[in-house]
């Protein structure tokens, strides 16, 4: 605080009445060899890299719409899940016997914890006057050695990802419109028809969709009790009256 | 006009010292692109937070549609994003800049990484950087599961074993996170939504305002 | 140390220091013990529930078996279906396993694997499993499949608590 002898301020404020600082920028030739001033002249770089980024930007929205797959659905147990792209090589890493297994700690705790632990402290690890990277081979090393590590695993995990079945299990479909307290409801619940065909029916990464099969009641009655593709045969258990009636229930089911 | 805004605020609150500190400091030469192409290396930082205001801007107006319950969240995703002008943009924005962010933050760490940058007397300044890095990758996480879709319930349940594998407390840390000591569901998401929008931002914003006053206080590193 | 030494400054900044901590603590224990909550409410113990699986069909070859019941997740109830895996032992013992990977929670499948056709398998890090629920050494599971507990009924199969291998 300035305090003294014939200080003026401003009403009854802490803010110096007299003497303000003119708010004029420095000369430009206050800046010595090529530096510059922050603002404007630096900033007007910065913010046409800014701007050149955001179209780019802009222009990967509107060419690719954010993916959204199908409403979580809790009784699909046949969908295989998938990170982020950037958690993959962790993920990738607990496929390897020496990180998964009774050494599970290791690939999912040790692991990762000292990579992330020795980045946080790099400051006091690497700590010689040193800066160039070849006067530091140590820790140049380390950081090429994990950052190769974190590119083999991302590639070996995109690599051994069924991408192709991975968009079919998530895909949005179009469901029907039904009773869930209807008769040939409950006997699809009662076949266990459900967990793979998906409490909607609208299928999932281990069976089809039932909405608009267009199969008609006497083939889907076949294929409930001989199976078909992927499909076990016996799955129904009931009796054949309760069979007609499945069967008339799934072949009238249709998108709405 | 502008000018007489300025002098009547400036008249009582002195912000002239302020405004001159930020506007007139050195840029040196070896940081600007227009002398180095090469120093284009040095953009990354801004980029990284040009995003992150744009996550920021991106996440506030979403959350105008979006609700977190297990009832309405896809539903209400997928109306943002298929009925809702711009809603593609919006939250395209919010769903590429997640992984953007991630991208230049990792190049902007790279480049301090090896230009040693990071030395006496910077050290603290990285360990903040790797905080906020932290809690991007946090955020990342929390983000992943809102939408309520297949892929978001199902790599959030593979996170949460992870959590779970944890030795002494894993399962009561699981249970924290996740709301319930076995089920994914209702209470998850709300505390995911809650970390998510709330907790996870407010240590940004405490960790990114260190970040800049220590470069503003010490300056960038100088040339190798 | 004796009274003395106690400044008036160092006086003050003690009693501040105690003042903010009270602050501190009056404000967040009650929204740590609110966040916390679900840690220490204890899991309730969840009754025997019936399934569609008729005794008598089941074989020496693993089944799946669906079963239904009402999941109670905070305020929202739903009817959740899980499932099991249920076969007879050779000496007429009913063992039902719980499909959850012990190693992510992904769901394993009898036979999933061709190359293993008598074992189980989990797609997401090829873990195995052998019909009695262990896991195979060298996959990435740790622990054996968890176990429910089970109870015949009018030849109907029920299924009980889902526990660890070795504790139903």
């Amino acid at each position: 605080m300035h305090r003294g002898k014939g200080m003026k301020f401003v009403g009854d404020s802490r803010i110096p009445a007299t003497g303000r600082k003119p708010n004029i920028p420095k000369d430009y030739s206050e800046y010595p060899g090529k530096t510059e001033a922050f603002w404007p002249n630096f900033l007007l770089k910065e913010w046409m890299v800014g701007a050149v980024f955001l179209v780019g930007y802009l222009c990967l929205t509107v060419a690719h719409p954010s993916p959204l797959e199908r409403i979580a659905d809790p009784t699909d147990t046949a969908y295989i899940p998938l990170p982020d792209w950037y958690f993959l090589f962790l993920y990738q890493l607990l496929k390897y016997t020496y990180a998964s297994g009774p050494y599970n700690i290791i690939g999912a705790l040790v692991i990762p914890g000292l990579a992330f632990g020795a980045l946080l402290l790099a400051p006091f690890i690497d700590r010689g006057p040193e800066r160039r990277p070849a006067k530091r081979p140590f820790a140049v090393g380390f950081m090429l050695l994990a950052l190769s590590g974190i590119v083999y695993l991302t590639w070996q995990s995109a690599a051994h990802h069924d991408w192709e079945a991975s968009k079919k299990q998530g895909a949005i479909i179009e469901g029907a419109e039904f009773d869930k307290e209807s008769e040939g409801y409950q006997l699809l619940d009662a076949n266990g028809c459900i967990s793979c065909h998906g409490a909607e029916l609208t299928g999932g990464a281990a069976a089809p969709s039932l909405v608009d099969t267009g199969l008609t009641p006497e083939e889907i009655a076949n294929i409930a009790v001989k199976g078909r593709g992927g499909m076990p045969a016996g799955m129904f258990k009931g009796s054949d009256e309760e069979l007609e009636k499945l069967a008339e229930f799934v072949s009238s089911l249709t998108a709405k | 006009m502008l000018t007489k805004i300025y002098d009547w605020v400036d008249e009582r609150l002195d912000i002239t010292p302020l405004w001159r500190d930020i506007a007139d400091h050195e840029v040196p030469e070896h940081v600007n692109p227009a002398h180095h192409f090469s120093a284009f290396v040095y953009c990354f930082g801004g980029l990284t937070f040009f995003i992150t205001v744009i996550q920021i801007l991106s996440g506030m107006f979403l959350t105008m549609y979006y609700v977190p319950d297990i009832k309405n969240a896809w539903e209400s995703v997928y109306y943002l994003q298929n009925e809702v002008a711009f809603g593609q943009i919006v939250r395209g924005m919010h769903h590429w800049g997640a992984s953007l962010v991630i991208v230049m933050m990792f190049l902007h760490t790279l480049r301090v990484f090896f230009q040693g940058a990071y030395k006496k007397p910077r050290e603290l300044n990285w360990i903040v950087g790797v905080l906020i890095f932290f809690i991007m990758l946090a955020l990342g996480l929390t983000g992943y599961l809102l939408p309520w879709d297949m892929k978001a319930l199902f790599a959030t349940k593979v996170t949460l074993t992870i959590v779970d594998s944890v030795p002494l407390i894993g399962p009561a840390m699981k249970t924290l996170i996740a709301g319930d000591a076995t089920i994914v569901g209702a209470q998850t998401l709300t505390r995911f939504f809650a970390i998510h929008v709330f907790f996870l931002p407010a240590a940004l914003f405490a960790l990114l305002a260190a970040h800049f006053l220590m470069i503003r206080k010490q300056g960038i590193s100088g040339p190798l | 140390m004796s009274k003395r030494n106690v400044s008036r400054r160092q006086f003050l900044n003690y009693t501040l220091t105690g003042v903010g901590g009270f602050m501190a603590a009056g404000m967040l224990m009650p929204m740590v013990r609110f966040a916390v909550d679900p840690v220490l409410a204890g899991g309730s113990e969840s009754d025997f529930v019936a399934t569609k699986q008729k005794i008598k069909d089941l074989s020496t070859e693993p089944t799946r078996v669906d079963f239904s019941f009402t999941q109670v997740d905070g305020w929202y109830e739903s009817e959740v279906t899980n499932t099991a895996w249920v076969y007879k032992t050779k000496d007429g013992k009913i063992v039902a396993l719980s499909p959850i990977c012990k190693h992510l929670g992904c769901t394993v499948d009898w036979g999933g694997d061709k190359e293993h056709p008598e074992q189980f398998f989990c797609p997401c890090h090829y873990g195995r499993y052998t019909k009695d629920g262990m896991n195979v050494k060298g996959t990435p599971p740790i622990s054996p499949l968890d176990v429910f507990t089970t109870k015949e009924k009018d030849g109907i199969l029920y299924l009980g608590q889902r526990k660890p291998h070795g504790e139903a």
